[in-house]
């Protein structure tokens, strides 16, 4: 089975936001959630570069593991997913992620945090497919519709792949070969090499 | 003779103009050469923007609550339980006449700061441990209710806390004859009623008191920046770190403390509601007591 990825090209990112807009609209995240958003590293400086990061969902993915309640799973197509209903809005996900993306509503009695929301990888969550349930909780399901993720769909320079795992790094290793630049992908290591 | 002026004119500025551009390209590559970072120091970056020191505090914050954090709570709460449940059967609790004297042991202040400290505590202790262990009842509206009733009890439990550590301080300084009497660990070895040495408070209980106490402090404040992230994410981590360790050593105590006073000394819960324990309890299991 395909195993799903994300990769940011850093040398095409140019920071204009089209993948956290898409996001957010698409997907009607709430106020304060950001499940995708643009860093970029030494800004007005020479050697400025510009990175999409959302969850990684990564292989051995430390939130999984830390998950007091188990709300998070990973499919076998490596896609990890949160349970609303389940999580209790500890937070130690967003303790133990290198990546910073879990996300928590606000507003709750007490200052509790609401359930954890992030990235999906544009494929819902464990409520049945095409719900109004699972739309409601988590957005759309665009891969249960056979369609790309919205910021990668969306993103104008095509900096922001995903997909199939051995396409991505296809697509990019021949990019890299044009450029003749022998950058690696950010986080990929972090993220998906198996210890 | 003007068009020889005019053409050393152009020539100059020619070579001027020449000479700036090549300056000012070697400059751009000295600045690109200085600026151009490997693409692990630019992960490196990025990292440290959105997630804090993750390979010191994320990293360790993982593998603590991913793999010790519950296995260190079953201990205590399987062991301890064991433990005592053995002493029960194999030593039994002690049996002292209440019939005799009366000595006023807990003034009325005492015992209604000690029932609101018990209360706020053991919904402490027990929503803690239904968030840790909220696998088991599969998380949701249940475990989502303990943690805010573990909130609410801490704001309760810092209250009677505060009145504790004043009311018992002077009583609660450890002593010499403390450290003897945690070498014969009270005594609960032996069915023998021999005077052990301890003041108003025991040595066990003195333990108790500073880890509820001050530990209690620490826990009310490292518990109040996890539960709105008033920190950064590495205090955060750091904190939840501390806060699942001290918790561990307090449940221990706990549990301690809830089998000496219910089951290990037959009635000595009663002291804590009227106030008053038998001369023959006090002057065994108190010794160094001056009660007159």
């Amino acid at each position: 089975m395909a195993r799903m990825k994300f990769l940011c090209d850093v040398e095409r990112c140019i920071d204009c936001g089209g993948c956290v807009v898409a996001c957010k609209e698409g997907h009607h995240v709430p106020v304060g959630v950001n499940r995708r958003r643009v860093i970029t590293l030494k800004e007005g400086e020479p050697g400025e570069k510009s990175i999409s990061v959302s969850c990684m969902h990564c292989a051995d993915a430390p939130c999984i593991a830390v998950c007091p309640v188990d709300a998070i799973y990973q499919r076998a197509d490596g896609i990890v997913l949160v349970s609303k209903k389940t999580c209790i809005g500890c937070g130690y996900c967003f303790m133990a992620c290198p990546f910073g993306a879990p996300q928590f509503p606000s507003g709750n009695v007490f200052g509790r945090r609401g359930a954890m929301d992030k990235c999906t990888f544009c494929a819902g969550g464990p409520e049945e497919t095409f719900s109004k349930e699972e739309k409601n909780l988590y957005g759309q399901n665009r891969i249960a519709e056979g369609k790309p993720p919205l910021c990668a769909g969306m993103c104008a320079t095509k900096a922001l792949l995903a997909g199939d795992a051995d396409v991505v790094a296809d697509v990019y290793r021949e990019r890299v070969f044009q450029r003749g630049s022998g950058v690696n992908a950010w986080g990929w290591n972090k993220a998906y090499k198996k210890k | 003779m003007q068009r020889g002026i005019l053409s050393v004119f152009l020539l100059t500025i020619i070579l001027v103009a020449g000479l700036g551009v090549e300056a000012s390209a070697q400059e751009g590559l000295a600045i690109s050469g200085l600026s151009a970072g490997s693409s692990a120091d630019y992960y490196q970056m990025m990292i440290d923007l959105v997630s804090g020191h993750w390979q010191k505090y994320g990293q360790l914050f993982t593998t603590l609550q991913g793999q010790w954090f519950g296995k260190l709570f079953l201990a205590v709460i399987i062991a301890i339980p064991a433990i005592f449940l053995l002493h029960y059967l194999i030593i039994g609790a002690k049996h002292f006449g209440h019939d005799g004297e009366q000595i006023y042991f807990f003034t009325l202040l005492n015992r209604i700061v000690h029932v609101f400290a018990a209360i706020s505590f053991t919904l402490l202790v027990v929503t803690g441990l239904l968030t840790i262990f909220g696998s088991v009842f599969g998380g949701g509206t249940f475990i989502r209710t303990a943690r805010t009733v573990h909130l609410v009890s801490a704001m309760v439990f810092v209250f009677p806390c505060f009145l504790m550590f004043i009311m018992w301080f002077k009583d609660m300084l450890p002593r010499m004859y403390d450290i003897s009497w945690m070498f014969m660990l009270g005594g609960y070895l032996s069915k023998e009623k021999k005077p052990v040495p301890a003041g108003k408070f025991n040595g066990g209980q003195k333990g108790y008191f500073w880890f509820a106490t001050l530990g209690g402090a620490v826990m009310a404040y490292t518990g109040f920046i996890i539960w709105g992230f008033g920190a950064d994410l590495d205090t955060i981590r750091l904190y939840t770190i501390i806060h699942n360790f001290l918790g561990a050593a307090i449940v221990a105590f706990y549990l301690t403390h809830v089998y000496m006073s219910v089951f290990a000394i037959a009635g000595s819960l009663e002291s804590m509601k009227t106030g008053y324990k038998s001369k023959d309890e006090v002057d065994i299991l108190h010794s160094r007591y001056d009660y007159n």
